[in-house]
């Protein structure tokens, strides 16, 4: 399957924003990161195209880690973010 | 209950900002407000208010709309006139924002009422039009320990402050007792620009919002004043007055009461 | 002297009340005003005998009983 994860790395939580448009998809993977805690790995499923290009940038602005962009292979990619304190 | 995408859609704007987040709209989603008067104040900030997102609002006025309240209650609208403006007000907030619960109270804000009016609600916005309901809402605030916005307009001014229990001083610290009535006019004799209210009245939702947040400083022990003319905004550092009849180390305002109207103001 | 009236310097004789710093700035219904002056409320039955003196601020606070 598509969505089996191509890493090693374990996430504790997992969100889906391809079913969100832009500026939604920023804001969906930031309530998501706002219920974990400080440590913790969110996996998020984006399209490709804008937001991969913007979702990555603007959680960094938040502080917080990106650890890794997987290309997915179907038009999606696989973003893990470590969450930083706040 | 987590938000659903609509909700996220609706508050984006509000959740992207590092001060609010979700936490910071779940709050304001959970949060009670209290609008007394639905009129130039009361209208901007119930607008914003509901667009907010803020879980409760009550709206508390006995008036129905009138044609010359058009010029600056921009809640109501001209079919309206004749409705209740808390019947007009909660359906124009219905129809910004369907999930935010309006309570209506259709009454005089008064000694005997205003004390379980208040009680539910986290914050108050003093949208009134006269003294006595401004102090009134001053020593019930106070007594009940409630935080609140005042606000005052008239002509090309206005003005607020935010008072805090047991943070700087309250209005009856700065006025102590109300005019003689009919000594100091009022917008009905002295008239007022609409957008003043637009000015003012936000400013008070931002207030209220910014004490549900949690995040920024208060106008708390300032008087804002507002004077468009001049184009002049002034931060009046407000001392506390330690014999307030309210507030103060013996006050001996012990329950809320009623001053007597402007005779101009009635009916 | 100089003294700060409402964020404003401005020169005044040596001397000068409160009540006739009011009437001097044209206060309306100068009864009805509360004044401080360097932080602190003036009473309102001293305004006749508070002198002023140089470097001191004056801030005056309107009713203002319109909102609706």
């Amino acid at each position: 399957m598509a969505t089996q994860p191509l890493t090693d790395i374990l996430p504790d939580a997992a969100v889906d924003i391809t079913d969100v448009v832009c500026p939604v998809t920023f804001v969906k993977a930031k309530v998501a990161l706002e219920e974990l805690d400080e440590g913790q790995i969110l996996s998020v499923r984006m399209n490709d195209g804008e937001p991969v290009q913007n979702v990555p940038r603007s959680i960094k602005e938040e502080g917080h880690q990106v650890l890794k962009l997987i290309d997915n292979g179907d038009g999606t990619y696989q973003l893990l973010v470590r969450k930083m304190g706040e | 209950m987590p938000f659903t995408n609509d909700q996220l859609q609706r508050y984006s704007r509000h959740i992207i900002l590092q001060e609010v987040g979700a936490k910071g709209q779940r709050k304001l989603c959970e949060a009670k407000v209290l609008i007394i008067g639905a009129g130039g104040l009361g209208a901007p900030a119930a607008l914003y208010l509901a667009a907010a997102g803020i879980g409760t609002i009550g709206i508390a006025d006995a008036d129905e709309v009138d044609l010359s309240n058009l010029q600056r209650q921009v809640i109501h609208t001209t079919p309206d006139v004749g409705k209740a403006k808390v019947l007009s007000a909660q359906e124009t907030m219905n129809r910004i924002n369907p999930e935010v619960t309006v309570k209506t109270y259709r009454t005089f804000v008064m000694a005997d009422n205003i004390m379980e009016l208040i009680a539910d609600y986290d914050f108050i916005l003093d949208g009134t039009d006269n003294f006595p309901a401004k102090f009134l809402i001053n020593d019930a605030c106070v007594l009940a320990g409630k935080p609140f916005s005042h606000a005052g307009i008239i002509r090309f001014k206005g003005q607020l402050m935010t008072y805090v229990p047991g943070q700087g001083p309250c209005y009856r610290c700065v006025f102590r007792e109300p005019p003689p009535p009919d000594a100091v006019p009022t917008c009905k004799q002295a008239g007022v620009i609409g957008a003043m209210g637009g000015v003012i009245g936000s400013l008070q939702a931002m207030e209220a919002i910014k004490y549900i947040l949690g995040k920024g400083d208060l106008l708390t022990g300032y008087l804002l004043t507002y004077d468009a003319l001049k184009m002049d905004f002034r931060k009046i550092r407000l001392p506390r007055r330690d014999t307030c009849a309210v507030c103060g180390k013996s006050p001996t305002i012990l329950a809320p009461f009623d001053y007597a109207q402007a005779v101009c103001e009635l009916g | 002297m100089t003294i700060t009236v409402a964020g404003n310097k401005k020169e005044y004789p040596d001397g000068l009340t409160v009540a006739a710093l009011l009437a001097a700035e044209n206060v309306e219904t100068p009864e009805y005003v509360t004044v401080s002056l360097n932080d602190d409320f003036v009473p309102g039955d001293s305004f006749d005998q508070t002198v002023l003196g140089d470097g001191d601020e004056v801030e005056f606070m309107y009713f203002m009983g319109g909102g609706r």
